[in-house]
Protein backbone atom coordinates (compact mmCIF):
# COMPACT_ATOMS: atom_id res chain seq x y z
CA UNK A 1 0.00 0.00 0.00
CA UNK A 2 1.45 3.40 0.81
CA UNK A 3 4.39 2.44 2.53
CA UNK A 4 5.09 -0.37 0.40
CA UNK A 5 5.42 2.40 -2.53
CA UNK A 6 7.94 4.77 -0.61
CA UNK A 7 11.70 3.07 -1.66
CA UNK A 8 14.06 2.85 1.17
CA UNK A 9 16.23 5.18 -0.48
CA UNK A 10 13.69 7.93 0.09
CA UNK A 11 12.84 6.89 3.56
CA UNK A 12 16.13 8.02 4.13
CA UNK A 13 16.71 10.80 2.79
CA UNK A 14 13.53 12.16 4.30
CA UNK A 15 15.26 11.85 7.74
CA UNK A 16 18.26 13.39 6.37
CA UNK A 17 16.75 16.47 5.17
CA UNK A 18 14.96 16.29 8.29
CA UNK A 19 17.92 16.50 10.21
CA UNK A 20 19.15 19.21 8.07
CA UNK A 21 16.48 21.75 8.56
CA UNK A 22 16.83 21.35 12.26
CA UNK A 23 20.32 21.55 12.04
CA UNK A 24 20.04 24.83 10.51
CA UNK A 25 17.15 26.00 13.23
CA UNK A 26 20.01 24.86 15.83
CA UNK A 27 22.46 27.20 14.61
CA UNK A 28 19.97 29.86 14.37
CA UNK A 29 19.34 30.23 10.40
CA UNK A 30 15.41 30.82 9.88
CA UNK A 31 13.41 27.84 9.01
CA UNK A 32 9.60 27.01 8.50
CA UNK A 33 8.43 25.22 11.58
CA UNK A 34 6.58 22.70 8.88
CA UNK A 35 10.10 21.83 7.01
CA UNK A 36 10.96 20.53 10.66
CA UNK A 37 7.76 18.27 10.92
CA UNK A 38 7.32 17.12 7.81
CA UNK A 39 5.84 13.76 7.42
CA UNK A 40 6.77 11.58 5.03
CA UNK A 41 3.80 11.63 2.91
CA UNK A 42 3.99 15.35 2.24
CA UNK A 43 7.82 14.99 1.47
CA UNK A 44 7.12 11.86 -0.98
CA UNK A 45 4.63 14.04 -2.44
CA UNK A 46 7.15 16.88 -2.85
CA UNK A 47 10.43 15.97 -3.90
CA UNK A 48 9.92 11.87 -4.99
CA UNK A 49 10.20 11.60 -8.60
CA UNK A 50 7.81 9.32 -10.96
CA UNK A 51 9.84 6.05 -10.27
CA UNK A 52 9.01 6.76 -6.44
CA UNK A 53 13.14 7.76 -5.96
CA UNK A 54 13.85 10.62 -4.40
CA UNK A 55 14.79 13.84 -6.74
CA UNK A 56 18.19 15.65 -4.58
CA UNK A 57 18.25 18.41 -6.97
CA UNK A 58 14.88 19.75 -5.92
CA UNK A 59 15.41 19.17 -2.18
CA UNK A 60 18.28 22.32 -1.96
CA UNK A 61 17.79 25.23 -0.41
CA UNK A 62 19.25 28.48 0.83
CA UNK A 63 18.74 29.88 4.56
CA UNK A 64 19.34 33.32 6.04
CA UNK A 65 20.57 33.86 9.49
CA UNK A 66 18.03 35.54 11.93
CA UNK A 67 18.93 38.60 13.84
CA UNK A 68 20.05 36.59 17.01
CA UNK A 69 22.27 34.90 15.01
CA UNK A 70 23.75 37.47 13.11
CA UNK A 71 24.13 39.51 16.48
CA UNK A 72 25.87 36.31 17.93
CA UNK A 73 28.72 36.06 14.98
CA UNK A 74 29.73 39.85 14.94
CA UNK A 75 32.42 40.61 17.17
CA UNK A 76 32.60 43.31 19.60
CA UNK A 77 33.18 46.71 18.57
CA UNK A 78 37.04 47.90 18.83
CA UNK A 79 38.69 51.06 18.37
CA UNK A 80 39.82 49.94 15.18
CA UNK A 81 36.85 48.51 13.90
CA UNK A 82 33.98 50.32 15.33
CA UNK A 83 31.13 48.77 13.33
CA UNK A 84 31.56 45.37 12.89
CA UNK A 85 30.15 43.27 10.21
CA UNK A 86 28.84 39.87 10.93
CA UNK A 87 30.79 36.92 10.36
CA UNK A 88 28.11 35.10 8.62
CA UNK A 89 25.23 35.02 5.90
CA UNK A 90 23.24 33.15 3.21
CA UNK A 91 24.15 29.27 2.97
CA UNK A 92 23.49 27.35 0.18
CA UNK A 93 22.53 23.62 1.30
CA UNK A 94 23.12 21.07 -1.67
CA UNK A 95 22.45 17.38 -1.72
CA UNK A 96 24.68 16.40 -4.04
CA UNK A 97 23.48 12.97 -5.97
CA UNK A 98 26.76 11.28 -7.23
CA UNK A 99 27.94 7.95 -6.51
CA UNK A 100 31.97 9.43 -5.41
CA UNK A 101 32.40 13.24 -4.69
CA UNK A 102 36.12 13.95 -5.63
CA UNK A 103 37.44 17.49 -6.03
CA UNK A 104 35.97 18.20 -9.45
CA UNK A 105 32.53 18.05 -7.78
CA UNK A 106 34.22 20.45 -4.79
CA UNK A 107 34.91 23.09 -7.18
CA UNK A 108 31.79 23.08 -9.16
CA UNK A 109 30.25 23.96 -5.85
CA UNK A 110 32.92 26.37 -5.10
CA UNK A 111 32.02 28.20 -7.91
CA UNK A 112 28.73 28.05 -7.23
CA UNK A 113 28.80 29.64 -3.93
CA UNK A 114 30.91 32.48 -5.02
CA UNK A 115 28.51 33.41 -8.09
CA UNK A 116 25.63 33.27 -6.10
CA UNK A 117 27.39 35.37 -3.50
CA UNK A 118 26.45 32.81 -0.52
CA UNK A 119 28.63 33.29 2.61
CA UNK A 120 29.17 29.35 3.33
CA UNK A 121 27.58 26.40 2.14
CA UNK A 122 27.12 22.74 3.29
CA UNK A 123 27.19 19.55 0.93
CA UNK A 124 25.45 16.74 1.75
CA UNK A 125 26.85 13.85 -0.19
CA UNK A 126 25.85 10.11 -0.35
CA UNK A 127 29.43 8.71 0.35
CA UNK A 128 32.66 9.88 1.88
CA UNK A 129 34.64 12.04 -0.43
CA UNK A 130 37.75 10.95 -1.92
CA UNK A 131 41.20 11.47 0.29
CA UNK A 132 42.38 14.43 -1.63
CA UNK A 133 38.76 16.04 -1.99
CA UNK A 134 39.23 16.42 1.84
CA UNK A 135 43.09 17.62 1.69
CA UNK A 136 41.44 20.08 -0.84
CA UNK A 137 38.86 21.22 1.57
CA UNK A 138 40.76 21.98 4.26
CA UNK A 139 43.64 23.95 2.19
CA UNK A 140 40.46 26.14 0.74
CA UNK A 141 39.88 27.45 3.96
CA UNK A 142 42.77 29.46 3.44
CA UNK A 143 42.23 30.35 -0.38
CA UNK A 144 41.10 33.40 -1.08
CA UNK A 145 39.12 32.33 -4.26
CA UNK A 146 36.36 30.21 -2.15
CA UNK A 147 33.39 31.33 -0.31
CA UNK A 148 34.24 33.55 2.72
CA UNK A 149 32.75 31.26 5.27
CA UNK A 150 33.81 28.15 3.98
CA UNK A 151 32.34 24.51 3.20
CA UNK A 152 30.96 21.59 5.73
CA UNK A 153 30.82 18.44 3.92
CA UNK A 154 28.28 15.93 5.75
CA UNK A 155 27.65 12.36 4.73
CA UNK A 156 24.47 11.39 3.96
CA UNK A 157 24.56 8.23 6.88
CA UNK A 158 25.42 10.79 9.63
CA UNK A 159 22.64 13.19 9.37
CA UNK A 160 20.12 9.92 9.19
CA UNK A 161 19.83 10.93 13.43
CA UNK A 162 19.80 13.86 14.96
CA UNK A 163 22.57 13.43 17.48
CA UNK A 164 21.83 16.22 19.54
CA UNK A 165 18.35 15.01 20.86
CA UNK A 166 20.00 11.57 22.08
CA UNK A 167 19.68 12.11 26.27
CA UNK A 168 23.46 11.80 26.80
CA UNK A 169 24.38 14.88 24.58
CA UNK A 170 23.67 17.96 26.68
CA UNK A 171 22.96 20.88 25.59
CA UNK A 172 25.76 22.84 23.21
CA UNK A 173 25.23 26.69 22.90
CA UNK A 174 27.62 28.98 21.47
CA UNK A 175 29.37 32.35 23.28
CA UNK A 176 28.99 35.43 21.42
CA UNK A 177 32.28 37.47 20.99
CA UNK A 178 30.68 39.77 23.66
CA UNK A 179 29.98 36.76 25.63
CA UNK A 180 33.31 35.01 25.71
CA UNK A 181 35.22 37.96 26.89
CA UNK A 182 32.46 38.32 29.77
CA UNK A 183 33.50 35.02 30.85
CA UNK A 184 36.94 35.79 30.87
CA UNK A 185 36.84 38.54 32.55
CA UNK A 186 34.66 36.78 35.19
CA UNK A 187 36.71 34.10 35.90
CA UNK A 188 39.99 35.93 35.18
CA UNK A 189 41.25 33.20 32.31
CA UNK A 190 43.00 33.49 29.35
CA UNK A 191 41.21 31.51 26.59
CA UNK A 192 44.18 28.68 26.80
CA UNK A 193 43.55 27.77 30.01
CA UNK A 194 39.65 26.49 29.32
CA UNK A 195 38.99 23.02 28.78
CA UNK A 196 38.60 22.34 24.96
CA UNK A 197 36.71 20.73 22.00
CA UNK A 198 37.70 19.61 19.20
CA UNK A 199 36.14 21.46 15.50
CA UNK A 200 35.82 17.59 14.44
CA UNK A 201 33.59 16.47 17.59
CA UNK A 202 30.54 15.69 16.37
CA UNK A 203 28.49 18.07 17.95
CA UNK A 204 30.54 20.48 17.23
CA UNK A 205 30.28 19.71 13.22
CA UNK A 206 26.86 19.88 13.77
CA UNK A 207 27.24 23.48 15.34
CA UNK A 208 29.55 24.42 12.32
CA UNK A 209 31.79 25.54 15.63
CA UNK A 210 34.85 27.47 14.53
CA UNK A 211 38.23 27.50 15.91
CA UNK A 212 38.47 29.75 18.87
CA UNK A 213 35.28 30.29 20.00
CA UNK A 214 33.43 29.15 23.26
CA UNK A 215 30.73 26.83 23.45
CA UNK A 216 28.71 26.39 26.69
CA UNK A 217 27.48 22.87 27.96
CA UNK A 218 24.66 22.35 30.01
CA UNK A 219 24.42 18.87 31.40
CA UNK A 220 21.90 17.44 34.34
CA UNK A 221 23.27 17.13 37.60
CA UNK A 222 21.75 14.56 40.05
CA UNK A 223 23.62 17.41 42.76
CA UNK A 224 23.23 20.30 41.47
CA UNK A 225 20.51 20.47 38.80
CA UNK A 226 21.78 21.76 36.00
CA UNK A 227 26.10 22.51 35.60
CA UNK A 228 27.13 24.85 33.01
CA UNK A 229 31.16 23.82 31.92
CA UNK A 230 32.82 26.04 28.95
CA UNK A 231 34.98 25.08 26.18
CA UNK A 232 36.95 26.47 23.65
CA UNK A 233 37.30 24.70 20.47
CA UNK A 234 40.32 23.76 18.55
CA UNK B 1 74.98 54.22 56.05
CA UNK B 2 71.89 54.59 53.90
CA UNK B 3 71.72 50.89 51.86
CA UNK B 4 69.01 50.32 49.27
CA UNK B 5 67.00 47.27 50.54
CA UNK B 6 68.34 44.19 49.69
CA UNK B 7 66.05 41.84 47.99
CA UNK B 8 65.77 38.46 49.64
CA UNK B 9 64.52 36.76 46.24
CA UNK B 10 66.66 34.35 44.37
CA UNK B 11 68.46 36.22 41.84
CA UNK B 12 67.46 34.71 38.07
CA UNK B 13 70.73 34.85 36.30
CA UNK B 14 70.05 35.68 32.85
CA UNK B 15 71.21 32.97 30.85
CA UNK B 16 72.07 33.98 27.30
CA UNK B 17 70.30 32.15 24.83
CA UNK B 18 71.60 28.65 23.27
CA UNK B 19 72.11 29.15 19.87
CA UNK B 20 71.76 25.53 19.80
CA UNK B 21 68.21 25.77 21.07
CA UNK B 22 67.51 28.51 18.13
CA UNK B 23 68.85 26.44 15.41
CA UNK B 24 66.80 23.22 16.77
CA UNK B 25 63.69 25.10 16.67
CA UNK B 26 64.91 26.62 13.29
CA UNK B 27 64.94 23.43 11.97
CA UNK B 28 62.10 21.93 12.65
CA UNK B 29 59.92 24.50 11.67
CA UNK B 30 61.81 24.40 8.06
CA UNK B 31 60.93 21.10 8.06
CA UNK B 32 57.14 21.65 8.89
CA UNK B 33 57.16 24.39 6.24
CA UNK B 34 58.88 22.55 3.62
CA UNK B 35 56.31 19.49 4.37
CA UNK B 36 52.92 22.08 3.76
CA UNK B 37 54.91 23.39 0.75
CA UNK B 38 55.30 20.24 -0.76
CA UNK B 39 51.72 19.20 -0.02
CA UNK B 40 50.40 22.43 -1.50
CA UNK B 41 52.57 21.98 -4.48
CA UNK B 42 50.83 18.11 -4.88
CA UNK B 43 47.37 19.37 -4.56
CA UNK B 44 47.99 22.28 -6.94
CA UNK B 45 49.62 19.46 -9.69
CA UNK B 46 46.96 17.33 -9.09
CA UNK B 47 44.53 19.69 -9.83
CA UNK B 48 45.74 20.69 -13.16
CA UNK B 49 46.71 16.96 -14.10
CA UNK B 50 42.86 16.82 -13.40
CA UNK B 51 42.07 18.26 -16.73
CA UNK B 52 45.14 16.99 -18.86
CA UNK B 53 46.09 17.12 -21.45
CA UNK B 54 44.59 20.22 -22.70
CA UNK B 55 43.96 19.33 -26.56
CA UNK B 56 40.85 16.89 -26.50
CA UNK B 57 42.91 14.93 -29.50
CA UNK B 58 45.99 14.26 -27.59
CA UNK B 59 47.05 11.11 -28.03
CA UNK B 60 48.57 8.88 -25.48
CA UNK B 61 51.01 7.15 -26.94
CA UNK B 62 52.92 10.14 -28.54
CA UNK B 63 51.76 12.79 -26.39
CA UNK B 64 53.49 16.87 -27.20
CA UNK B 65 56.54 17.47 -25.63
CA UNK B 66 55.50 20.20 -23.85
CA UNK B 67 52.43 17.81 -22.00
CA UNK B 68 55.38 15.59 -21.48
CA UNK B 69 57.58 17.49 -19.20
CA UNK B 70 55.00 19.07 -17.88
CA UNK B 71 53.40 15.74 -16.32
CA UNK B 72 56.77 14.89 -15.89
CA UNK B 73 57.85 17.85 -13.61
CA UNK B 74 54.67 17.43 -11.96
CA UNK B 75 54.41 13.90 -11.29
CA UNK B 76 58.12 13.95 -9.22
CA UNK B 77 57.15 14.88 -6.25
CA UNK B 78 54.51 12.62 -5.99
CA UNK B 79 53.81 8.88 -3.85
CA UNK B 80 52.65 6.46 -5.46
CA UNK B 81 49.13 6.99 -3.22
CA UNK B 82 49.27 10.68 -4.70
CA UNK B 83 49.46 9.08 -7.90
CA UNK B 84 46.64 6.50 -6.67
CA UNK B 85 44.64 9.68 -5.76
CA UNK B 86 45.59 11.62 -9.22
CA UNK B 87 43.62 8.28 -10.79
CA UNK B 88 41.27 8.31 -8.58
CA UNK B 89 39.81 12.01 -9.26
CA UNK B 90 40.40 11.64 -13.08
CA UNK B 91 37.70 8.57 -13.08
CA UNK B 92 35.51 10.87 -10.84
CA UNK B 93 35.50 13.35 -14.00
CA UNK B 94 35.19 10.49 -16.03
CA UNK B 95 39.02 10.49 -17.45
CA UNK B 96 41.15 8.09 -18.37
CA UNK B 97 43.31 7.14 -15.27
CA UNK B 98 46.72 8.02 -17.62
CA UNK B 99 47.21 11.92 -17.39
CA UNK B 100 48.32 11.98 -20.84
CA UNK B 101 45.40 10.34 -22.09
CA UNK B 102 42.43 12.79 -23.21
CA UNK B 103 39.94 9.57 -23.68
CA UNK B 104 37.09 8.81 -21.44
CA UNK B 105 37.19 5.73 -19.22
CA UNK B 106 35.67 2.19 -20.69
CA UNK B 107 32.96 1.41 -19.69
CA UNK B 108 31.58 -1.46 -18.38
CA UNK B 109 28.83 -3.81 -20.21
CA UNK B 110 26.22 -3.19 -17.34
CA UNK B 111 25.94 -0.99 -13.88
CA UNK B 112 26.39 -4.25 -11.59
CA UNK B 113 28.63 -3.98 -8.88
CA UNK B 114 30.84 -7.24 -10.20
CA UNK B 115 31.30 -8.23 -13.78
CA UNK B 116 32.48 -10.92 -15.32
CA UNK B 117 35.61 -10.64 -17.83
CA UNK B 118 36.90 -13.17 -20.34
CA UNK B 119 41.03 -13.12 -19.79
CA UNK B 120 44.08 -15.36 -20.63
CA UNK B 121 43.25 -17.58 -17.00
CA UNK B 122 40.13 -17.89 -17.88
CA UNK B 123 36.72 -15.87 -17.16
CA UNK B 124 37.14 -13.39 -13.63
CA UNK B 125 34.98 -12.17 -11.37
CA UNK B 126 36.23 -8.14 -11.21
CA UNK B 127 34.66 -4.91 -9.75
CA UNK B 128 33.12 -2.54 -11.86
CA UNK B 129 35.48 0.16 -10.03
CA UNK B 130 38.44 -1.58 -11.14
CA UNK B 131 37.56 -2.32 -14.72
CA UNK B 132 36.52 1.36 -15.60
CA UNK B 133 39.72 3.34 -14.72
CA UNK B 134 41.81 3.18 -17.31
CA UNK B 135 40.31 3.77 -21.68
CA UNK B 136 42.19 0.44 -22.30
CA UNK B 137 45.03 -1.83 -21.31
CA UNK B 138 47.78 0.35 -22.71
CA UNK B 139 46.91 3.56 -20.95
CA UNK B 140 46.75 0.93 -17.78
CA UNK B 141 50.59 -0.07 -18.92
CA UNK B 142 51.82 3.61 -19.60
CA UNK B 143 50.41 5.12 -16.35
CA UNK B 144 51.50 1.59 -14.43
CA UNK B 145 54.90 2.56 -15.74
CA UNK B 146 55.32 6.14 -14.47
CA UNK B 147 53.80 4.70 -10.64
CA UNK B 148 56.37 1.99 -10.09
CA UNK B 149 59.20 4.71 -10.63
CA UNK B 150 57.69 7.05 -8.07
CA UNK B 151 59.50 6.82 -4.78
CA UNK B 152 58.11 6.15 -1.47
CA UNK B 153 59.10 8.51 0.71
CA UNK B 154 57.83 11.98 0.51
CA UNK B 155 59.53 14.93 -1.11
CA UNK B 156 60.08 16.72 2.01
CA UNK B 157 62.04 13.98 3.20
CA UNK B 158 63.97 12.75 0.23
CA UNK B 159 67.57 13.38 0.25
CA UNK B 160 69.36 15.09 -2.22
CA UNK B 161 67.09 16.80 -4.50
CA UNK B 162 64.32 14.95 -5.93
CA UNK B 163 65.94 12.26 -7.75
CA UNK B 164 66.03 11.77 -11.90
CA UNK B 165 63.49 12.07 -14.41
CA UNK B 166 60.61 9.89 -14.52
CA UNK B 167 60.41 7.84 -17.63
CA UNK B 168 57.54 7.95 -20.03
CA UNK B 169 56.11 4.85 -21.83
CA UNK B 170 56.02 6.75 -25.34
CA UNK B 171 56.55 5.95 -29.14
CA UNK B 172 58.01 9.23 -29.90
CA UNK B 173 60.78 9.61 -27.89
CA UNK B 174 63.25 10.89 -30.41
CA UNK B 175 60.58 14.31 -30.39
CA UNK B 176 61.21 14.33 -26.99
CA UNK B 177 64.58 13.71 -26.35
CA UNK B 178 65.16 16.46 -29.11
CA UNK B 179 63.58 19.21 -26.28
CA UNK B 180 66.58 18.65 -23.92
CA UNK B 181 68.55 21.30 -23.22
CA UNK B 182 72.13 19.88 -23.94
CA UNK B 183 73.30 17.74 -26.71
CA UNK B 184 77.14 16.41 -25.76
CA UNK B 185 77.74 14.57 -29.20
CA UNK B 186 77.81 16.58 -32.96
CA UNK B 187 76.89 14.41 -35.43
CA UNK B 188 79.54 14.85 -38.27
CA UNK B 189 81.27 17.48 -36.43
CA UNK B 190 84.63 18.50 -39.08
CA UNK B 191 87.50 19.79 -37.38
CA UNK B 192 87.63 22.45 -40.23
CA UNK B 193 88.03 26.02 -38.97
CA UNK B 194 84.28 26.99 -39.44
CA UNK B 195 83.37 24.35 -37.02
CA UNK B 196 86.02 24.97 -34.63
CA UNK B 197 83.98 27.57 -32.01
CA UNK B 198 81.13 24.86 -32.49
CA UNK B 199 83.80 22.41 -31.56
CA UNK B 200 84.51 25.02 -28.52
CA UNK B 201 81.34 25.16 -28.10
CA UNK B 202 80.76 21.65 -27.34
CA UNK B 203 83.62 21.25 -25.11
CA UNK B 204 82.17 24.15 -22.80
CA UNK B 205 79.34 22.82 -22.75
CA UNK B 206 80.55 19.29 -21.56
CA UNK B 207 82.73 20.89 -19.06
CA UNK B 208 79.42 22.54 -17.33
CA UNK B 209 77.94 18.79 -17.88
CA UNK B 210 81.07 17.59 -15.73
CA UNK B 211 80.41 20.21 -13.21
CA UNK B 212 76.86 19.35 -13.04
CA UNK B 213 77.85 15.63 -12.21
CA UNK B 214 80.15 16.57 -9.81
CA UNK B 215 77.48 18.61 -7.77
CA UNK B 216 75.16 15.50 -8.77
CA UNK B 217 77.92 13.62 -6.90
CA UNK B 218 77.81 16.00 -3.61
CA UNK B 219 80.91 17.96 -4.67
CA UNK B 220 81.64 20.87 -3.56
CA UNK B 221 83.07 23.61 -6.32
CA UNK B 222 86.75 23.63 -4.96
CA UNK B 223 86.86 20.36 -3.50
CA UNK B 224 89.25 17.98 -4.37
CA UNK B 225 86.95 16.32 -7.08
CA UNK B 226 85.88 12.09 -6.67
CA UNK B 227 86.54 11.53 -9.80
CA UNK B 228 89.87 12.67 -9.09
CA UNK B 229 92.22 11.40 -12.00
CA UNK B 230 95.12 11.04 -9.51
CA UNK B 231 92.99 7.99 -8.47
CA UNK B 232 92.76 6.38 -11.84
CA UNK B 233 96.22 5.97 -13.66
CA UNK B 234 96.61 5.00 -17.09
CA UNK B 235 99.92 3.17 -16.97
CA UNK B 236 99.39 -0.87 -15.41
CA UNK B 237 102.24 -1.42 -13.47
CA UNK B 238 102.87 -4.88 -11.75
CA UNK B 239 104.24 -4.80 -8.04
CA UNK B 240 107.81 -5.83 -7.23
CA UNK B 241 108.23 -9.70 -6.84
CA UNK B 242 110.70 -11.47 -4.62
CA UNK B 243 112.70 -14.47 -6.65
CA UNK B 244 112.84 -16.90 -3.25
CA UNK B 245 110.61 -19.44 -3.44
CA UNK B 246 107.96 -19.59 -0.75
CA UNK B 247 108.48 -21.61 2.09
CA UNK B 248 105.67 -24.13 3.82
CA UNK B 249 105.00 -22.61 6.82
CA UNK B 250 106.89 -24.29 9.64
CA UNK B 251 105.40 -25.22 13.33
CA UNK B 252 106.15 -22.91 15.91
CA UNK B 253 108.91 -24.66 17.77
CA UNK B 254 107.53 -26.74 21.47
CA UNK B 255 107.71 -24.75 24.41
CA UNK B 256 108.78 -28.19 25.66
CA UNK B 257 110.13 -31.08 24.22
CA UNK B 258 107.76 -33.45 26.05
CA UNK B 259 105.53 -35.26 23.87
CA UNK B 260 102.73 -35.47 26.60
CA UNK B 261 102.89 -31.76 27.33
CA UNK B 262 99.14 -30.24 27.23
CA UNK B 263 99.69 -26.42 26.51
CA UNK B 264 103.03 -26.13 27.98
CA UNK B 265 101.36 -28.60 31.24
CA UNK B 266 103.08 -31.77 31.70
CA UNK B 267 100.72 -34.19 33.35
CA UNK B 268 101.40 -36.00 36.36
CA UNK B 269 101.02 -39.31 34.93
CA UNK B 270 104.15 -39.45 32.33
CA UNK B 271 105.99 -37.12 34.05
CA UNK B 272 109.31 -39.40 34.33
CA UNK B 273 112.02 -36.98 36.01
CA UNK B 274 111.76 -35.27 39.43
CA UNK B 275 108.52 -37.72 40.36
CA UNK B 276 108.99 -39.26 43.58
CA UNK B 277 110.22 -35.82 45.92
CA UNK B 278 107.13 -33.99 44.64
CA UNK B 279 104.64 -36.57 45.59
CA UNK B 280 105.34 -36.53 49.41
CA UNK B 281 104.77 -32.48 49.50
CA UNK B 282 101.26 -33.16 48.03
CA UNK B 283 98.38 -32.06 50.37
CA UNK B 284 96.05 -33.56 47.86
CA UNK B 285 97.20 -36.81 48.52
CA UNK B 286 96.17 -36.80 52.21
CA UNK B 287 94.03 -40.17 51.33
CA UNK B 288 97.60 -41.97 51.34
CA UNK B 289 97.10 -41.80 54.69
CA UNK B 290 93.81 -43.31 55.52
CA UNK B 291 94.53 -47.31 56.68
CA UNK B 292 93.20 -50.09 53.91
Amino acid sequence: MEGERTSATLIRLWRVWRTTKEMMNDRGYIVVEDDMTMALDEFTRKFAREDGEPDRSRLNFSCQPSQDMLAKYTDAPTKKVPNPVPNIGNIWIEFNHDENVGMKQLREYMTHLVQGSFHSGIMVTVKPMTGMAVRFLRASTTLSDGPKGGIEVFVEQDLLVNITKHELVPKHVLLSDAEKSQLLERYRLKQTQLPRIQATDPVAKYLGLRRGSVVKIIRKSETAGRYASYRWVI
Amino acid sequence: MDMPPKSILKKTAEKPADPRHLKVALHHANALEDRKRVERDVLEAIMTLMDFPASPNADAKRPSPADASHFQDAVLIFQPSDYDALIEERNIADRCGYALCSRPTRKARSTARKQFVDTDHGVQIVERKVLEVWCSDDCAKRALYVKVQLSEDPAWMRQGGLGEKIELMVENAEEHHKALPLRLKQEGASTSDDDKELLDAAWAAQADAMANLALERGEKPGQLSKANGDLIQDQIMERGFSIAPPQPPSLPAQASDHTMAIEGHVPRINRKDRDDDEDEDDAQDWDKLLPG
